[in-house]
């Protein structure tokens, strides 16, 4: 007969345990808090309106970022760690553009608008093949092998390297740029204010820009026409295919490799339009900003559903709002920290998130 | 006889799919019993579902005498069910030696102070578990010179005895093994039919089996369980499964039965 | 023959490497290191067991490295330095050359001799070699007026806490991209016991100890949510608890916190905020006295001292049942927990004495430079280490204090001599729009950035390879080590 075993101990239920003092800790600590917040709130009816409008812009840039999240966590299940700071070179392209069609205030709008088109364009285009080619050049090599691990440390690594190449752009002062860089690298650059800052509401009490309408509008443009695209084309569903089984869309003769390139492209171009939104909308761009971003966009991604576009939408809208509130009832210094605890909260309770379904996370 | 395990209508459902269907089934204590089934049939999930890997949607699982429901893997190994995998998984920057050693993880005390301290007792376990994991390695015949060889550089089959011999490590009442003879050739085959023979009585282990090669399955087994989309569709004596209509119909489709009996009928034997 | 000379060529590479880069009298280390390297690849390669045919293979590599050295020497002094501005110095040139041969046959032949004898004498011979120039190398920095002291305990601070990380991400697999967190909180628990700031003023002796509790409490915390995540998500959320123990400590500096309607307490000042906490207490030996920030040596020894017991000790757990529990753990969970490993204890075990040497660093740290400031953590800082711990070869100690030892090399000293070159380069010809490029600063991200993307790409078992690195890893076949 085999060794007698000692009845295995039940052993301390530490999970339930520790699920009962973060309950307790929310119940006795954040409940007045969260009273008080919600108080003001509703003492001041138009700054709240105020804040909700800006959340919407604010949702509105940060949904166009995690689209490409989404995207490209859904075809290759990478964090494309590096995706923020796409957002970031788009900003930076777009002021240099900026700076070489000299454009300003002043510019007559026959003129500034369509070239404003032009440098969200070619922003798009800019974005879009640079991430393109770190698919191809870093990604693809490690795809085939089993681990992940690999993957996401070169996205890292891409990520620093991007905040590099940002931070050097900084520095150039090529005569044909005009002067929009300047000679400290680490400092913030200054847009010009291409967009006119009319309210457009006003007499309501409540602010609403011209230039929130463009930012949400370019935004819904962009974001309705990816939908469009995915869901309608024939291109748009190899995509949905290669992500939901690689090897069978392979089988049915897909291009896997194309088709993971097309949703590289997709995201860095709508991360470059969010970036040189963002860029004249704020009148500002630096070499770090994409990290803020990049963490909100992803949080928004994984809130929606990683994985499910409509999903990305939905949480780049929550996030831009839940962000826009907590900068006003609780303080700007902490709105990273309440974004990532929404992060912390949803891959523990939820990882799939309000939309998804069960490609996030498996045993 | 006892039931050294028992599961009473134990179901494993995901989503829309019930992979393991209401399953009655009893391993008695001492012997050596096998699940056969067709592919798909679930076998694999019953195993990970008895061993913690799943959670059961519904139904009862009781090993001498206690129910293994809701415990966790590490705690279904330490109350003393060892097993193998369909698809080796063993630790392949491993040494054989090392896997044995890490297979007895749950029969070791050493703590971190322990361990930091470098206490007497520690070191002391450390050369018995090493002595323990030759020893083992040397009772499924693998060669003592490969003990440290990284596992993944291993030949195939000294790969599957690795892995039973980390099962052993566990120090189990009860081995699965998951379709042990999967690759192996007819002598590497009939080698492993006595090391199972000689597991189960020289160490009094129960042994419950996968398996797809009929002809050990049928030579070996006490007992004979066929599950076929995820429901138990037969049970008994080896003889009698051979015969049984539902598994051949399982196996082979609908009127091979009539078929076999036909062939039997003309003197051949069935295969 | 071949092998010999072709394997010499490593630590001929660094020698020539750091010959030309550190310039002044650093070619002696240079040849040093050059025999040092030497002495251990090749006898790797090519191992005997005669001790003439020793000596001569120590000759012959010491031949190879000091040929590179010198001639690193050279193009220092003769290229270089002309171009930065340092007058050419032939006797200078002259005495670092010799210096540097002597230095190389000496070390070279000495550990080949060494390596001929059985494994567990060997051992002992190596590890006297390494202390001695462990020992006498802050009278050798003074002798040869290198100032590198300064710079070396830092760098020891970042090998100690690249250990730490290794525990964590090497042995057990988890990618902790947040790991500088407990940096910062094994250092503001030792300043708030150690400092006025709280009114108490323990000795730094026992600050230390209530770091490494802190920081292994707080591993215990910030690594129980990621328990449940695989790879990827553990990564981010590991990462974003790096960035808010940061802006927590930023913005603790006025507290306050009711129960219901009960204040607790009231502008309470938790960390310092953006002021940080200062000054810290100093440690104190009989004898030596309290440690001045003037006198390095003191801390040299302490830091070195502290990096040899953790090495000691985190090798005993390298190899034991925890050990080898983490690497069943790395190498398929799923099948560690059917052979009866509680994952979840193991991982937390593997966050909390991983953190606990972070902490251990951070408190040195604070009492070193006796004052800590917010901005010292930073998310750079965790990814420095995790390059320090992939170019090395994850899982493996002597791996990552190599690679570490390089990154700091590249980041200190590299980076900030290209940059005076290139700039005096720069400002020659006469282009303006990139005259304000300082590659000192600016190019740290690029290095840190590109050495993880080509490390991946190119060879992602690391410098040193072992066996933990290639299953987390893609891998190329490579020797392997057990450390």
């Amino acid at each position: 007969m085999a060794t007698s075993h000692p009845r295995v101990a039940q052993g301390v239920p530490w999970r339930s345990i520790g699920k009962i003092l973060i309950v307790i800790f929310c119940v006795l600590f954040l409940t007045l808090p969260l009273i008080e917040m919600v108080k003001a709130m509703i003492a001041d009816p138009q700054l709240l309106v105020r804040q909700l409008l800006i959340g919407l812009t604010n949702g509105a840039y940060i949904a166009l970022i995690a689209l490409g999240y989404t995207l490209v966590y859904g075809i290759v299940e990478l964090i494309n760690f590096a995706h923020g700071d796409l957002y970031m070179l788009g900003a930076f392209f777009s002021l240099t553009l900026v700076g070489v069609f000299s454009l300003t205030p002043e510019t007559p709008w026959l003129i500034r608008g369509p070239l404003l088109v032009v440098v969200l364009l070619a922003t798009m285009a800019f974005t879009a093949t640079l991430n393109m080619l770190v698919d191809r050049w870093a990604y693809r090599r490690l795809r085939g092998i089993g681990s992940r691990m690999a993957a996401l440390i070169s996205a890292i690594g891409i990520s620093f390297v991007f905040q590099n190449l940002g931070l050097l752009w900084g520095y150039l002062r090529f005569p044909f740029m005009n002067g929009v860089m300047g000679s400290n690298a680490v400092a913030p650059k200054s847009f010009p204010a291409l967009f006119p800052n009319v309210n457009l509401l006003a007499g309501t009490g409540v602010r609403f820009g011209a230039k929130d309408l463009i930012v949400v509008g370019v935004s819904v443009v962009l974001l309705a026409a990816l939908y469009v695209f995915v869901t309608r084309t024939r291109l748009g569903k190899a995509m949905r295919a290669t992500a939901q089984d690689r090897d069978a869309a392979a089988l049915m003769g897909i291009d896997v490799n194309r088709t993971i390139s097309l949703a590289f492209i997709l995201g860095g171009a709508l991360a470059g339009a969010s970036g040189m939104l963002v860029g004249l909308y704020n009148g500002t761009a630096v070499f770090d900003m994409g990290f803020t971003a990049g963490l909100r966009s992803f949080t928004a991604a994984v809130l929606g559903g990683i994985g499910n576009i409509v999903g990305a939408m939905l949480g780049g809208l929550l996030i831009g709002i839940i962000s826009a509130l907590s900068d006003q009832y609780i303080s700007t210094k902490w709105t990273n920290a309440v974004v990532f605890g929404i992060l912390v909260i949803i891959l523990v309770y939820r990882p799939t998130g309000l939309l998804g379904d069960d490609t996030a996370q498996k045993a | 006889m006892t039931n050294i395990l028992e599961t009473r209508g134990l179901t494993k459902r995901f989503g829309g799919l019930t992979a393991v269907d209401s399953v009655d089934f009893s391993v008695a204590t001492g012997s050596i019993t096998s699940l056969i089934g067709p592919n798909g049939a679930g076998k694999t999930t019953f195993f990970n579902t008895v061993t913690g890997l799943y959670t059961p949607t519904s139904g009862t699982i009781a090993f001498a005498g206690r129910s293994l429901v809701g415990l966790k893997p590490h705690e279904v190994t330490a109350a003393g069910i060892g097993r193998t995998f369909q698809n080796i998984r063993l630790f392949g920057n491993m040494t054989a030696v090392e896997n044995v050693m890490v297979g007895m993880h749950s029969r070791m005390h050493a703590n971190v102070l322990g361990i930091l301290a470098h206490s007497a007792r520690v070191q002391h376990e450390e050369a018995t578990a090493r002595a323990k994991a030759h020893a083992l390695l040397d009772a499924v015949g693998l060669p003592a010179q490969r003990a440290d060889d990284l596992s993944k550089n291993l030949p195939y089959g000294d790969q599957r005895r690795l892995e039973i011999a980390r099962a052993l490590a566990t120090d189990p009442e009860l081995l699965l093994l998951d379709e042990p003879t999967a690759g192996m050739n007819p002598q590497e085959t009939a080698e492993l039919t006595q090391l199972i023979r000689r597991i189960r009585d020289e160490r009094a282990i129960t042994i419950l089996l996968i398996e797809h090669d009929m002809k050990l399955v049928m030579e070996i087994s006490e007992s004979i369980t066929v599950l076929d989309r995820g429901a138990k569709i037969a049970a008994g004596l080896p003889h009698e499964i051979r015969s049984n209509e539902q598994v051949i119909e399982a196996y082979l489709g609908r009127g091979a039965a009539s078929m076999a009996h036909a062939h039997a009928r003309n003197g051949g034997e069935p295969t | 023959m071949q092998t010999r000379i072709r394997k010499s060529m490593i630590g001929a590479a660094f020698g020539f490497a750091i010959a030309l880069i550190s310039g002044g009298f650093a070619g002696i280390l240079a040849g040093l290191v050059a025999g040092l390297i030497n002495g251990y690849v090749v006898p790797e390669a090519e191992p005997l067991a005669d001790k003439r045919r020793a000596i001569v293979q120590g000759l012959t590599v010491a031949l190879v490295g000091s040929v590179l050295t010198i001639l690193g020497i050279v193009l220092r002094n003769v290229v270089i330095d002309p171009i930065i501005g340092v007058p050419l110095n032939l006797i200078g040139v002259a005495i670092a050359a010799v210096g540097a041969v002597l230095l190389c046959v000496l070390v070279s032949v000495v550990m080949c001799v060494v390596r001929t004898e059985p494994p567990a004498r060997e051992r002992i011979g190596m590890a006297i070699v390494v202390g001695i120039i462990l020992v006498t190398y802050p009278w050798l920095d003074q002798f040869l007026n290198l100032r590198f002291m300064n710079e070396v305990i830092p760098v020891l601070v970042f090998l100690l806490m690249a250990l730490g990380l290794n525990i964590v991400v090497g042995y057990a697999g988890l990618l902790d991209l947040g790991y500088a967190a407990f940096f910062a909180i094994g250092a503001y628990a030792a300043a708030m016991v150690s400092s006025p700031h709280f009114g108490l003023s323990l000795s730094f002796w026992l600050a230390i100890w209530v770091a490494a509790a802190v920081a292994a409490i707080f591993g215990l915390i910030l690594g129980s949510p990621t328990l449940p995540l695989r790879g990827d998500y553990l990564a981010i959320v590991t990462l974003g608890f790096g960035e808010i123990v940061p802006i927590a400590i930023k913005n603790l500096d006025n507290v306050s916190l009711s129960l219901w309607n009960y204040p607790l307490f009231v502008d309470v000042d938790l960390t310092g905020g953006t002021k940080g906490i200062n000054p810290i207490n100093r440690p104190w030996l009989p004898i030596i006295g309290e440690f001045s920030p003037s006198n390095p040596i003191p801390w040299y020894f302490l830091i070195l001292g502290i990096m040899l017991i953790s090495i000691f000790f985190i090798s005993r757990l390298r190899n034991s049942r925890l050990g080898r529990a983490w690497t069943a753990l790395r190498e398929d969970e799923l099948a560690a927990g059917a052979m009866g490993i509680n994952t979840v204890n193991v991982k937390l075990l593997a966050f909390a004495i991983g953190a606990t040497f972070s902490g251990l660093a951070g408190a040195f740290y604070g009492a070193y430079i006796s004052a800590i400031f917010p901005e010292s953590f930073r998310f750079d800082v965790s990814v420095m280490l995790l390059c320090m711990v992939i170019l090395g070869g994850l899982g493996n100690m002597s791996g990552v204090i190599l690679g570490g030892i390089i990154i700091q090399f590249a980041d200190r000293l590299f980076l900030p001599q290209m940059s005076t070159v290139v700039q005096k380069l720069i400002v020659a010809s006469g282009n303006e729009s990139l005259r304000d490029i300082n590659f000192a600063s600016d190019f740290r991200l690029l290095l840190f950035g590109l050495t993880l993307v080509l490390m991946m790409v190119l060879r992602p078992q690391g410098l040193v390879p072992s066996n933990g690195s290639a299953r987390v890893l893609p891998v190329a076949a490579g020797e392997a080590r057990h450390d």
